[in-house]
């Protein structure tokens, strides 16, 4: 399967083929609900997010032009479903830590080795451990593996801003795996 | 004492950490990767946490990449609810 493919099935969805939209919904759905999984406060925001999406993608698949990726498509129209879920509720504070002192945090200039690194439960809790937002650009850059560009658009923030905000994700995410691996 | 602003080889510490995921990802300039290089050759600091970051987010990669697939409930309710459109 491939992105040409992904487009056959929402133009045959579009068109009102159910057995093509089910081929789409199965092909992207794991992927989708990882996502707002990482951005959710909880599952079943998540879960909420995830039938928006699809239901949209569903009504809205005579709008998808290519561009980016079907899934990067889809995913943002979850985003955008899980945004407003949480729109009436307090947002987290933008975290403007500077870089040195995350560098600091994630053991620059100190002699401890790091451990857990082949451990998936201690990667899971270090992950875990980061806000909505980090967790959601680490997820959508290191392990869906969307490019820089695609990330940038789908969060809807310029590749700058998604760069910056990457790095202070993964710095984060190191201070986390030191913090989960020995304390 | 550790001291983020030192300078070697024309770039310091600091300068070398904020550019860290852009040096990983392939993304950084000419120039900076060359001054990056020679930092590393001579920084201790730098070139442990380098590793240790890079190996941080090659396990996060390879170990939590192939995530499990979707819960048979939550795709089930997918489908129903996808059902009544
Ligand atoms: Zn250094």
């Amino acid at each position: 399967m491939t992105e040409a493919d992904d487009q056959r099935l929402l133009l045959a969805a579009s068109q009102g083929d159910r057995a093509a939209f089910d081929g789409f919904v199965r092909r992207h759905e794991d992927a989708v609900f990882r996502l707002l999984q990482a951005s959710a406060s909880c599952d079943a925001d998540a879960e909420d997010a995830l039938q928006e999406a699809f239901v949209a993608a569903w009504k809205n698949a005579g709008s998808y032009r290519g561009g980016p990726s079907a899934r990067a498509w889809v995913m943002t129209i979850a985003r955008n479903a899980l945004r407003r879920a949480h729109r009436r509720r307090a947002g987290e504070p933008a975290d403007f830590e500077p870089i040195g002192e995350m560098g600091l945090q994630a053991g620059w200039g100190r002699d401890e080795a790091l451990e857990g690194l082949a451990r998936r439960e201690v990667l899971e809790r270090a992950l875990g451990a980061l806000d909505g937002e980090m967790r959601e650009v680490l997820t959508l850059r290191d392990l869906e593996g969307f490019s820089g560009d695609e990330v940038a658009e789908m969060l809807g923030i310029s590749v700058a801003a998604m760069k910056s905000r990457l790095h202070r994700a993964r710095l984060r995410f190191v201070s986390a795996l030191r913090e989960v691996a020995h304390g | 004492m550790v001291d983020l602003d030192r300078e070697v080889a024309g770039i310091r510490c600091r300068e070398v950490l904020e550019l860290l995921s852009s040096y990983l990802d392939g993304d950084v300039t000419e120039s900076e990767k060359r001054r990056i290089d020679a930092h590393l050759l001579e920084c201790d600091h730098c070139l442990r946490f380098g590793r240790d970051f890079a190996e941080a987010i090659g396990a996060l990669r390879r170990e939590l990449r192939r995530s499990p697939a979707l819960d048979q409930d939550v795709a089930r309710r997918l489908r129903e609810r996808l059902a009544k459109e």
